[in-house]
């Protein structure tokens, strides 16, 4: 089934939504693109080419999220519930969306779950919004996801001419729209040629099939070493990246508050143990880290890779540096060292 | 190949062959679309990779730090990373014999982002003539007057030509007018109390910890940044008004006699947050009271880590 929205709808439609829900969708904020609530005034950008520069999982997994605060007067703790407004995130693309799946495996899991997490997760409908143009440093397919895969999404919308043809893929998606036109059959075929249509052209930046075979054999290399000469430790890429979701604890104590901070495993203090010892002591351990948890351990654990191809690492890396120029230089580096002998 | 880059090559190759260094630090072409990246130059065969133009955006004084001392480093330099290079020499990082620069007379960096600004991000074949640069967009060719898109640092520029180099490259370009600094330090410091404490708390606390800024500064080499300490806890690590405004106060200060306002934070920083108008009003305080300006040779300490024992100050010693 596939439903039409017009455009010229849309406006009414995020008002009828505003009455249930709070939405959520991209918008330029002080001149950067990123998820905010809409407005009756805000402009959304849902057409352009390029992704959201901070990434959508703070929508669930927030920067600095407190857990607990310390009372001095009564001294006693109180728990910091979470109890978010049922939202609709809107514009998320496939990416992105993905993404959130791949988190769901570190903060569901049977024995134990993240109550902060779950908590947004089942007040939350996505929306997505298929990439008619994606970038030149998107490669979605080249990690097994596409430009309008759905994972992750109640709803995907693909923008044709004046139009959305919205799919659902979820009651709760379902019920979102089921007031709107049915498309015809052909035009249901003509969104799904445009759909394959836009996969196809994406172009295929690495190969996957032995990748983690290839980075287990380079760990104890100085391939990490060369690849990472230029890296400058910042948190860019980790903290941009929408499957990243290490954290770190602290008390900030002035404010009697326990909170949670996103943290990144290109930091040097990340792996700095209370001895002074530390086991991943320069950028190249650290660089070895990044990319083997995406292409190495996350395999291993979830037999899915950890990354979905949204490019913001590579947009935004201070010294330009290409993750996928970095898996393609990791296969010519064991073929031309380790098999050369 | 531009004719700068020719020449800037075969001096390296020189430089290279007769082992006259260890390695040689310059730019090398784009993995990524328009972004030439560091790179380590040890043999004469990497050198097809050699980039050099205004899409160079970072300060490579800032990889002096990580060789040890004893290596022979080339470095090709602008001028304000000459004198990045020429204050850590002072902060005794790297000893000067061990240092061979390769100025070049700089036209400014072009800020990427004010390109995209204005035509969008999926522009491709970027290339420069004299005062121009272009860019092809959706197959059409754009130009720009180099002036429109260059990073707001280098429109500022007070000094453009490398200060102390081995060998310069290229002929001199007119110095900077400092009263262009003074006017934006100037028209921050007209604002009013509010005002002033306002733009601040928008650009700070849009801060994502993310340290680009710090790690992108030739002179942020401490082993341990103050906000990475944990006993005791100088800031919060939170982004929370008081973590971030802490962070970009401090790292400013610690910036003072120091910054050589070459503008690599802000050209690394992921949020597109301003960082030079605290930097810039802190040198020109420096300027105005001690008539400093941080690595304009290599030899005078910054008033702020020199002492004597004569000071007038007693409390110094």
């Amino acid at each position: 089934m596939i439903y039409i929205l017009e455009k010229k709808k849309l406006d009414q439609t995020l008002q009828d939504w505003s009455s249930k829900y709070e939405v959520i969708a991209p918008q330029f904020v002080d001149g950067v693109l990123q998820f905010h609530p809409v407005h009756p005034n805000s402009e959304l950008a849902l057409n352009e080419s390029i992704n959201t520069r901070y990434p959508p999982k703070s929508l669930f997994l927030p920067q600095s999220e407190v857990m607990l605060r310390y009372n001095p007067k009564s001294n006693q703790l109180e728990d910091v519930k979470v109890l978010p407004e049922e939202r609709i995130i809107l514009g998320i693309r496939p990416c992105d969306a993905y993404a959130v799946t791949l988190l769901d495996t570190v903060f569901i899991t049977e024995e134990n779950s993240d109550p902060y997490w779950l908590a947004r997760r089942s007040s939350t409908i996505i929306v997505g919004l298929g990439c008619n143009n994606p970038h030149s440093t998107c490669f979605c397919t080249t990690v097994g996801n596409g430009p309008f895969n759905h994972e992750g999404m109640d709803a995907l919308m693909t923008e044709m001419d004046d139009v959305y043809f919205i799919e659902p893929f979820s009651d709760k998606g379902d019920a979102l729209f089921s007031g709107l036109p049915i498309a015809s059959e052909e035009e249901q075929l003509k969104v799904k040629r445009h759909q394959t249509q836009v996969t196809e052209s994406m172009t295929i930046a690495f190969e996957t099939e032995n990748l983690k075979q290839t980075l287990d054999n380079l760990f104890d290399t100085d391939f990490w070493g060369k690849i990472s000469e230029s890296c400058l430790g910042c948190g860019v890429c980790t903290f941009l990246c929408p499957t990243c979701f290490c954290f770190d604890i602290v008390d900030e104590v002035q404010r009697n508050e326990r909170v949670r901070n996103w943290d990144t495993c290109m930091f040097r203090i990340y792996s700095q143990e209370a001895s002074g010892h530390n086991p991943r002591p320069t950028r190249a351990e650290r660089t070895r880290q990044r990319l083997m948890h995406k292409y190495s351990y996350l395999p291993d654990q979830i037999g899915k890779i950890g990354c979905t191809g949204c490019g913001r690492c590579v947009r935004y890396c201070p010294v330009g540096l290409d993750i996928r120029a970095m898996l393609r230089a990791a296969s010519d580096f064991e073929s031309e060292v380790i098999h050369a002998g | 190949m531009s004719e700068i880059k020719a020449k800037l090559r075969s001096e390296i190759e020189r430089l290279l062959k007769d082992r006259f260094v260890d390695v040689f630090i310059a730019f090398k072409k784009a993995d990524a679309p328009l972004r030439p990246q560091p790179a380590f130059f040890r043999n004469t065969n990497e050198l097809d990779d050699l980039e050099y133009n205004g899409l160079c955006q970072n300060n490579l004084a800032n990889y002096l730090t990580r060789y040890p001392k004893d290596t022979k480093i080339g470095i090709v330099v602008r001028g304000c990373e000459s004198r990045s290079v020429n204050a850590l020499v002072v902060e005794k990082q790297h000893p000067r014999e061990n240092l061979y620069m390769i100025g070049i007379p700089c036209q400014g960096i072009v800020d990427i982002r004010k390109i995209f600004n204005r035509v969008g991000e999926e522009v491709a074949n970027y290339s420069e003539f004299q005062d121009e640069v272009s860019v092809v967009f959706k197959g059409e060719q754009i130009k720009f007057p180099r002036k429109e898109v260059l990073h707001d640092s280098c429109l500022r520029c007070v000094h453009p030509n490398p200060i102390n180099p081995d060998i310069l490259l290229g002929d001199p370009v007119p110095e900077g007018d400092p009263s262009i600094v003074r006017q934006s330090v100037e028209s921050f410091q007209a604002l009013d109390k509010e005002k002033r404490y306002a733009l601040f708390r928008q650009e700070a606390e849009r801060c994502i910890r993310c340290y680009a800024c710090r790690e992108a500064c030739p002179m942020c080499y401490c082993t341990e940044c103050f906000v990475d300490h944990a006993t005791p806890r100088w800031t919060e690590t939170s982004i929370s008004p008081a973590g971030t405004q802490a962070w970009h106060l401090i790292r400013a200060f610690h910036m003072a006699g120091r910054c050589t306002s070459c503008g690599a934070c802000e050209r690394a920083c992921p949020m597109d947050i301003k960082l030079t108008y605290l930097t810039d009003k802190l040198n020109e305080d420096m300027l105005a009271t001690y008539q400093f300006e941080a690595g304009m040779d290599d030899t005078t300490q910054p008033p702020f880590a020199s002492f004597n024992l004569d000071d007038k100050n007693r409390f110094v010693v």
